[in-house]
């Protein structure tokens, strides 16, 4: 049985924030300037994002109502209505609230009924996870379609006063996502039967090495921890605050390891026959940074399997990186700006650094 | 030379050698020393017990090394050269070794006398027996993965050994400097390369040398926590 793309939606709050309305918007921590954010801001080329907070720090719309307006969004230029959604797979680093599943608070929002359910928790591969559970899920026959929503609403974690409740613990590590990441959902319609110009998914993989490399992105845990004490360790919540723990932190010294497992998957594909580089016509790889992607694209080439650069789409640059909302925003821009043919070949690459799972996925564009 | 001008054979064996190469880093990345280097907790003891077990590999490296190089024959001079010229390179790079080993507080006979470790056994023997067959291409393979390791990783250990330990770089010179020229080691190699991988047979023995050689060396990385 083949799984389609019959549609895609996304949602991005608010309008879009320069480069220069960023600190004001998320306040300076102890009243100083940053001195890392010209620095990150120029090599990851990031020149607008949205964030789901204003500058009083209130959250203008939660994430579970943002990954409700993509999925609205993407039903809305759909053949199917919102009574006819079979499953529901959801995607998040973090939720509104602690429990329950992203998933159940989103079907909630959406007002879907006695759907299946399906939550994936992790950083940016989480999206193709739960979809992933979604193509498999149609394609063993149990359902007929699925909604799969992905949303990030990390800029929450971004205000000053977060980092002033750490006292002074504000690190480079701590510091660095703040300039990296925003806010917004992507939505994608997963049906066993074409619709129009449509992606059919022939496949999607992911290799996982976290038994290989020690964490790189985190939230839980203190600076410098060895010990790795988590924050539910602490007597109080307060305390785990205190000691830094509930910060996001980017381990930047392994950062560079997603470059080289991100071209090890693509090369295991290829061994495997799955893909074959002559073929492809468009690749939408979720690299978190200008900075590595001009670093994923050399050691492809090295390898001598690297793709023309015409055929490398992205909106990082327009559209922020919101972790594994990212593929989705993609592809639904790509889906709905860019030119692409029946019989053209999709790569889809999520080279996760959280800690170190590649997810990839080749689309096929059929014309039902 | 660069990674571009190589043949299209080469090429091939370029991309299997990468992902050799990523799976060694997986596989250093499970061995509880480097582990232990990467949370912090490494005391000047494990270092001094990692130059103590790396000794032995480094100066039968120049050994098998030289034995490649004498069982090319004329048809391969030209590879002798270039092999002779890198064995006599690196034969006496023990003596930095020693050097660090005495500055981070280790005793020269100590080090001196140290047997090699079961996994350096297991290594050096399959690359002595390799390094005797007659035209040994396939250590083309070995060669990626050692000087790879110089190239991409010393450093790295280096500077964390050094933040671990309080150490200011005056005992980690050797892996400092195998940070810095093994760079141009590795052009030598993608020359190397061009020149051995000229068939689908040497392209699978290369891949083949360079996985096992990756194997033995994590097992002597994993030895260098027990004693016998």
């Amino acid at each position: 049985m083949s799984v389609y793309i019959t549609s895609s939606g996304n949602y991005l709050p608010g309008p879009p924030i320069t480069n220069d309305e960023m600190e004001p918007l998320l306040g300076m921590v102890h009243g100083k300037p940053s001195r890392l954010r010209r620095r990150i801001l120029q090599s990851n080329g990031i020149q607008t994002r949205h964030y789901a907070i204003d500058a009083d720090h209130n959250t203008t719309i939660s994430n579970a109502a943002m990954a409700a307006k993509a999925a609205e969004h993407c039903l809305s230029s759909s053949f199917l209505g919102k009574r006819q959604i079979k499953m529901l797979s959801a995607a998040t680093s973090q939720g509104d609230i602690v429990l329950p599943g992203f998933g159940s608070m989103l079907q909630a929002e959406l007002a879907l009924s006695d759907v299946e359910l399906h939550s994936s928790h992790g950083i940016c591969s989480s999206s193709l996870m739960a979809l992933k559970a979604a193509f498999t899920n149609l394609k063993a026959g149990e359902q007929s379609n699925a909604l799969v929503v992905a949303s990030e609403l990390t800029s929450r974690l971004f205000k000053a006063s977060r980092y002033e409740a750490a006292g002074s613990k504000l690190d480079f590590n701590a510091e660095f996502l703040r300039w990296m990441l925003s806010d917004g959902a992507g939505a994608l319609l997963l049906e066993t039967q074409p619709r129009g110009k449509c992606f059919r998914i022939d496949w999607i993989r992911s290799f996982s090495h976290a038994d290989a490399y020690p964490v790189c992105m985190s939230v839980g845990y203190p600076a410098g921890d060895s010990q790795h004490k988590s924050w539910q360790d602490y007597p109080s919540y307060g305390e785990a605050e205190a000691a830094g723990a509930l910060l996001i932190r980017q381990d930047v010294r392994l950062l560079e390891n997603i470059v080289k497992l991100g071209v090890d998957g693509y090369l295991r594909l290829i061994s495997e026959g799955r893909v074959q580089p002559e073929n492809i016509d468009h690749v939408l790889c979720h690299y978190s940074s200008h900075y590595f992607k001009s670093k994923i694209f050399d050691m492809m080439q090295r390898a001598g399997v690297g793709i023309a650069e015409h055929k490398w789409y992205t909106n990082l640059y327009s559209r922020g990186n919101t972790g594994c909302a990212s593929i989705f925003i993609m592809l639904d821009e790509f889906r709905t700006s860019q030119p692409h043919q029946p019989g053209d070949t999709i790569l889809c690459m999520v080279p996760e650094s959280g800690r170190f799972n590649n997810a990839y996925m080749q689309l096929t564009v059929v014309e039902a | 030379m660069k990674e571009q001008e190589l043949s299209p054979q080469s090429q091939q064996c370029l991309q299997e050698l990468m992902r050799v190469w990523f799976e060694f880093e997986r596989q250093l990345g499970r061995v509880p020393l480097l582990q232990r280097l990467d949370r912090g907790q490494f005391s000047k003891a494990d270092y001094c017990q990692l130059l103590l077990n790396w000794r032995q590999q480094v100066i039968e490296g120049s050994r098998w090394i030289s034995r490649c190089a004498s069982s090319f024959d004329r048809d391969y001079s030209d590879v002798r050269s270039t092999i002779i010229g890198h064995a006599r390179e690196e034969h006496r790079d023990y003596e930095m070794l020693d050097c660090d080993f005495v500055a981070a507080g280790g005793n020269l006979a100590d080090i001196q006398s140290a047997p090699r470790n079961i996994g350096t056994e297991a290594l050096h023997g399959f690359l002595m027996y390799r390094a005797s067959q007659p035209n040994p291409v396939d250590l083309v393979g070995a060669m990626w993965i050692i000087e790879g390791l110089g190239q991409k990783m010393a450093d790295n250990w280096a500077t964390q050994i050094d933040k671990a330990t309080g150490g200011d770089g005056s005992y980690t010179r050797f892996m400092r400097y195998h940070g810095a020229n093994d760079d141009a080691h590795m052009q030598k190699l993608y020359k190397l390369l061009n020149r051995l991988c000229e068939s689908p047979t040497q392209l699978a023995a290369i891949v083949r040398t360079a996985r096992v050689t990756a194997r033995l060396y994590c097992l002597q990385m994993e030895e260098v926590d027990n004693d016998y």
